[in-house]
């Protein structure tokens, strides 16, 4: 019975641990985003902005996912499971900010936060912000765990993960009928929806081309890169044919002066290619990595 | 029209890589025929022994051949990627030497492994047995050589090896006096066991499969 009660008692110093790492992490995020000190030093007031609750949010959500990464290995001690946590625990919210800041720089390009969320309050903006926290948590978590607690494996991969995702945000312009930079000012909800499937869906094939096996950090990384550039023949196949299985209507007598139809720019369009851009992703890491070929040899 | 051309670049880049990279490319010869068995084989004296072939794929063979190397006192086996011809040409040379060379012959000719050796005194002798037979036996240095050569208790004698000699000028396949060896050869059937292996001759047909899947998966 002592031993159970004694368990249960670290457990409940862990929790008490993650939420103190938690609690760093909400005046961390001031260092990337220091316009936001009312974020981080003041109550957060959800009604007033619902843009800004998502946004800063989004960032609680990804720190959560990476933490599940982390393993406490009680047997080598209270004390250095604390020390471990917290290594690894301030590397990858570091690692995690770094990268959101570096993604949101390429994609956020044309639009300051100030501006987009705190005065005009952009829910479009929020979430594509929430979808990139998503996304860089699941890559963040994927390498940690393939870095088998080797730092430097860690930043290697780490700078692998940042330079493959941030190509792929690129990729965006070529599989979607939707003018990122157009829409985002309008505050369209169609874009938030379409490029947030689309990057939910390139952060699941970039996470699946790092969940391998490695014993040669040069050999995983071109094995990584070539599943990368694999997938990125599959993934157009994959949305070309679910498109082509779920043909959709254009009302073109709604075509705007630019020549986008209107009925593309609501909401039913950018659900739609959302859905079409997270399947043809799940669809295409199965192809890329859930085939088994087998020996070349099975008989020699 | 772009797009295609990015999507075309995309698959070459990708099939370049993959073939540059992949680790099945790397360490495996490609056998092309018979005349490369001169540039994968070094050593003055050897003997190559075919003694398993299999091809891999479902759409686009890879073929591929096994190979006993014996290299003076060195005995290899390696695995050689080969062309679909040659793979073919030689599925009835299982148990044959493809490619033999001494200081005086270099042959491709397929016949009976070990032939290159017999003959030559520095490996062993002529020996007349109990029933007046005059066979080849090899000194002690090569006392090992039946066993890699896949010969067991057989032993060639003057009428083997001159047959041998008058097939070496003819190229045609020789299989022994009484076709021991070969695909159809006892002495290569039973020293070489690998290719004649049941499960291999095995055609499943459609019901074992599917009873056998269904086991398997419930």
């Amino acid at each position: 019975m002592a031993e159970i009660f004694d368990r249960l008692m670290i457990r409940l110093l862990l929790v008490l641990f993650v939420c103190l790492m938690i609690f760093l992490y909400r005046y961390a995020h001031l260092i990337f985003y220091p316009t936001v000190k009312r974020q981080a030093l003041t109550k957060i007031s959800p009604a007033e902005n619902p843009a800004d609750t998502l946004h800063f949010f989004s960032r609680l959500l990804g720190i959560s996912v990476i933490f599940s990464s982390i393993t406490f290995n009680e047997a080598s001690g209270f004390f250095l499971t604390l020390l471990h946590f917290t290594l690894w625990g301030i590397l990858s919210i570091t690692l995690y900010l770094i990268s959101m800041y570096v993604i949101e720089s390429i994609v956020f390009y044309n639009f300051d936060y100030t501006d987009e969320i705190l005065k005009r309050k952009n829910m479009s903006y929020a979430f594509i912000s929430f979808c990139h926290a998503i996304t860089v948590a699941l890559l963040t978590k994927t390498i940690m765990q393939e870095s088998q607690s080797s730092m430097v494996i860690l930043l290697i991969l780490w700078l692998f993960v940042l330079v493959l995702f941030g190509m792929s945000v690129k990729y965006y312009t070529f599989v979607s009928k939707l003018s990122f930079n157009r829409l985002m000012m309008q505050q369209n909800l169609a874009l938030s929806f379409s490029y947030g499937g689309f990057i939910l869906g390139s952060g699941f094939i970039i996470a699946s081309c790092f969940n391998q096996e490695h014993y040669d950090i040069t050999i995983y990384c071109i094995q990584v890169l070539l599943k990368a550039i694999l997938s990125l023949l599959i993934f157009p196949l994959f949305k070309k044919g679910l498109i082509y299985i779920f043909p959709i209507k254009y009302q073109s007598a709604m075509t705007d002066d630019n020549g986008i139809d209107f009925e593309r720019q609501q909401l039913g369009y950018g659900f739609f290619e959302g859905i079409i851009f997270v399947s043809a992703a799940i669809l295409t890491t199965l192809i890329v990595n859930r085939i088994q070929f087998g020996s070349i040899y099975p008989f020699f | 029209m772009y797009k295609f051309f990015l999507y075309s670049m995309l698959l070459f880049l990708y099939l370049g890589l993959a073939k540059f990279l992949s680790p099945s490319e790397m360490g495996i010869d490609y056998l092309q025929n018979e005349k490369t068995f001169s540039k994968l084989i070094s050593g003055n004296h050897a003997t190559a022994i075919l003694t398993d072939t299999h091809a891999t794929g479902f759409l686009i063979k890879t073929f591929y051949q096994k190979y006993r190397i014996i290299s003076g006192l060195t005995v290899e086996d390696r695995i050689f990627r080969t062309s679909k011809e040659f793979a073919k040409k030689n599925l009835t040379h299982i148990g044959l030497a493809l490619y033999a060379k001494n200081s005086e012959i270099e042959t491709t000719t397929p016949s009976l492994p070990g032939m290159i050796y017999v003959d030559d005194r520095e490996y062993g002798y002529w020996k007349e047995r109990k029933n007046g037979q005059i066979v080849w036996v090899f000194n002690k240095t090569y006392k090992h050589y039946p066993k890699y050569l896949g010969w067991g208790k057989y032993r060639p004698d003057e009428l083997t090896f001159q047959k041998f000699r008058s097939h070496l000028l003819t190229g045609e396949a020789f299989l022994g006096l009484n076709n021991e060896f070969g695909p159809e050869g006892s002495i290569t059937k039973k020293y070489f066991p690998q290719f004649f292996k049941v499960e291999r001759k095995k055609k499943i047909n459609l019901q074992t499969m599917m009873v056998q899947f269904f086991k398997e998966n419930f």
